[in-house]
């Protein structure tokens, strides 16, 4: 347990002077480093934050994601880019590959530029599908920002999102006020499948929708997607937490929409506000880049919790219905801390006991003892069930926007040995099998007593005998 | 393209002092008839853009929904870029648009029929609701607003549409294990009952020997030629019962067996020193 403790505080030590959870190293893929310029907050924000970028156009020679097998880089970030292809550094198979090996993407898409070709087959991998011919923009009629798109209306005006649902912590929207928006320029709308591994951060209004601007100009016959179905912001988080983010519209992101003046379109009047855009997008970079939304497994716990025994931690081996008691510390990580991990209003952390299915799921609790500043504690009691084998102590703690968790413990569960059930006399059923005992005995030495020194009665029977 | 560009913002000023408030979208003309493929009947309702239907329309499973419309900008007929037909099912808020197919001189129409539906809307418990929105590029304020209600009506003979939700990370079930039932006694009364049932037949027995001229007269006569092995015989009989009772409470196996050992040889020795001495008195004829 002291051991534990000191590796943790090591490990804590460690992590305080890094920035994101999982490296620093990312790479930007630009057409041209002026191009950069438009973006000059967003990098700011991002290099003070302690990142290191590095710029590279899609076909140069000097790219590479892998060095030696392992990753150059620990997240890439892709513009709009003017290229059809990517060059053959960073094909969809690569792209896969760095994922794999727990780098994080994020992708801004424009309107303008075609996507190219290597990404839509990565976003076809992930079951995220584009409009056709690469070409699609998402116009809202009723939504849109009356100052710099009163005729075109392809600005739109979005609320920051709220929670997702009531048990899913909000990471993106919190904090905004009423009247802030989003402001989502010539974006392009894509379609979520229903993978439970995709999550949408930011959905279209009811009443946008998506059109091929050089097709459909005068009126809309073949719809792509329309309405909550379009997805502007979309999250994808691998089964190792390996993170991707598709942000629709790139310009959403340039320096001119941070903390720019927008009119809301609302019913005939102007209405001025600010726009989210600077914060909205420092919380979508930080969530790809593993800043916010990363949980760890600090250490965990179980012992026997039974009067009188040792209760030792972490046995190998317990026996039918023995009391148990298992504890899990948690820390998740935002931004520059480990922070001790809550859960949000209607969730609950589950423990499952289990050989091949679940014999129980119980809601963990928060343990107030074992917690401290950067880690809670959740602990459950459970009587184990009355089955022998070899069980596990399972955490499988995986939602939406947070990195998955998933822990296991093994031990063996010993059925009863035979002096510790109940004794005979203590159930009352076996007391005329007892006493028949105790009456067998007690005939028996009274039999040989009886058969040693009884006297013949009588006395005259012997002149038969001796014939 | 370049100089639509530049009239346009022109000609919205000139629009804006003219017309700003009133420039709206709207519809005239509006119905819906539900076609059955079968009976060839047609019901038929006139729409309004102000209020909804106030019954909603039944479609069946073979029946074909048509909703026309002739959409118009401030009272002109116009073609909208935006002219589409949402139907929501009322509880999740899940939508599905049909775009209308609108000419140049703002007339629309739509058919749905239920292999359009996403199979959520098909499988709705309420009556789904319907929207028109018509919009368009320009200062001109949109429409979005309900115009009826539909009633799914699902064939009574075919199963209905099969729908597996697709999985969403959260929490499950709980599970608590449902222990097997603990072994039962019988009520501690009648246990007891037979219990001294049993142990009344120890006195029975013994009565019955001494009616029938059980005693143990010869006692003195026993132990005077053979003291020892008589009481060393006895008494192992008896100890070899006090190694059953220990092995029964606390003892193991082999806490016992040496015990058993050393009892057995005792039994052995001195029981043929006590047995030879009951044989003689049988040969005597005492017995």
């Amino acid at each position: 347990m002291r051991s534990l403790f000191s590796l943790f505080l090591f490990l804590f030590a460690a992590v305080a002077t890094a920035i994101s959870a999982s490296g620093n190293r990312l790479l930007a893929i630009l057409d041209n480093v002026a191009e950069k310029e438009n973006y000059s907050k967003f990098f700011g924000d991002l290099e003070s934050r302690g990142f290191q970028i590095s710029v590279e156009a899609p076909k140069s020679e000097s790219l590479a994601l892998f060095h030696l097998g392992e990753r150059s880089y620990d997240h890439i970030i892709f513009f709009p880019t003017k290229a059809k292809g990517l060059g053959p550094n960073l094909t969809p198979n690569l792209l896969v590959d760095f994922m794999n090996a727990q780098g994080n993407i994020l992708i801004a898409l424009s309107s303008d530029l075609p996507t190219p070709n290597s990404l839509v087959s990565l976003l076809a991998e992930l079951d995220i599908q584009l409009p056709a011919d690469r070409t699609g923009l998402v116009v809202d009629h009723f939504h849109y920002d009356a100052s710099s798109a009163p005729d075109k209306h392809d600005v739109l005006l979005l609320a920051p999102p709220s929670a997702l649902r009531p048990d899913v912590k909000d990471f993106f929207g919190t904090g905004a006020g009423p009247d802030d928006a989003i402001a989502f320029p010539r974006g392009v709308g894509a379609v979520l499948g229903s993978s439970e591994l995709l999550t949408p951060v930011l959905r279209a209004p009811r009443t946008a929708y998506s059109y091929n601007p050089k097709e459909q100009a005068e009126a809309v016959d073949d719809l792509f997607a329309a309405g909550e179905q379009l997805s502007l912001v979309s999250a994808f988080q691998a089964r190792n937490s390996a993170r991707f983010t598709l942000v629709g519209s790139a310009e959403m992101l340039q320096d001119k929409w941070f903390d720019a003046e927008v009119s809301k379109a609302a019913a005939g009047e102007k209405k001025m506000a600010k726009t989210f855009n600077r914060e909205f997008a420092k919380r979508v970079s930080g969530w790809t880049f593993n800043e916010i939304g990363v949980l760890r497994v600090n250490w965990i716990e179980h012992h026997l919790d039974e009067a009188g025994a040792t209760n030792e931690s972490n046995p190998n081996i317990y026996r039918i219905k023995n009391d148990v008691k298992y504890t899990i510390s948690l820390s998740e990580y935002a931004w520059t801390a480990w922070n001790p991990f809550t859960l949000p209003g209607d969730d609950a952390l589950q423990l499952e006991f289990s050989m091949l299915s679940p014999f129980h799921r119980l809601p963990l609790a928060l343990d107030a003892a074992h917690s401290s500043d950067s880690a809670s504690a959740y602990s459950a009691s459970l009587k184990l069930p009355d089955q022998h084998g070899i069980f596990n102590f399972a955490v499988n703690y995986k939602r939406p926007f947070l990195s998955n968790l998933e822990e296991k413990n093994t031990v063996s569960v010993r059925h009863m040995a035979h002096n510790e059930w109940p004794r005979s006399f203590v159930i009352s059923g076996a007391w005329p099998w007892i006493a028949g005992l105790g009456v067998t005995v007690a005939g028996w030495l009274a039999f040989c007593a009886l058969w040693m020194y009884s006297a013949p009665v009588g006395g005259k029977r012997e002149t038969k005998k001796t014939q | 393209m370049r100089i639509s560009q530049c009239i346009a913002p022109a000609l919205l000023l000139l629009a804006a002092g003219a017309a700003q408030a009133a420039s709206a979208w709207g519809f005239d003309d509006g119905s819906i008839s539900v076609v059955a493929k079968k009976s060839a009947e047609t019901v038929k309702e006139k729409l309004n853009q102000k209020a909804p239907l106030s019954k909603p329309v039944s479609l069946g499973n073979t029946d074909t929904l048509k909703l026309s419309l002739t959409a118009k900008d401030n009272g002109k007929g116009k073609r909208p870029h935006q002219a589409f037909l949402v139907i929501q099912e009322q509880d999740s808020g899940l939508e599905a648009p049909f775009p209308l197919t609108v000419k140049e001189t703002g007339k629309a129409a739509v058919q749905i029929s239920h292999k359009d539906l996403p199979i959520q809307l098909l499988l709705s418990a309420k009556p789904l609701k319907a929207f028109v929105v018509l919009a368009s590029f320009g200062s001109a304020q949109g429409l979005s607003t309900p115009v009826f209600e539909v009633k799914i009506e699902t064939d009574a003979n075919a199963p209905p549409p099969a729908y597996e939700e697709p999985l969403r990370y959260g929490k499950k079930p709980e599970i608590q294990h449902v222990f097997r039932a603990d072994a039962k006694s019988p009520p501690k009364v009648i246990s007891l009952f037979f219990a001294l049932a049993v142990l009344a037949t120890l006195p029975a027995l013994l009565i019955g020997w001494i009616y029938l001229g059980g005693n143990v007269n010869h006692l003195s006569k026993a132990i005077g030629p053979a003291p020892l092995s008589h009481a060393t015989f006895f008494g192992s009989i008896v100890a070899m019962e006090f190694v059953f009772f220990m092995y029964y409470t606390s003892w193991n196996l082999f806490q016992t067996l040496p015990v058993i050992a050393v009892i057995s040889a005792a039994t052995v020795l001195s029981g043929t020193k006590a047995l030879g001495e009951v044989q003689s008195r049988r040969l005597a004829g005492e017995r």
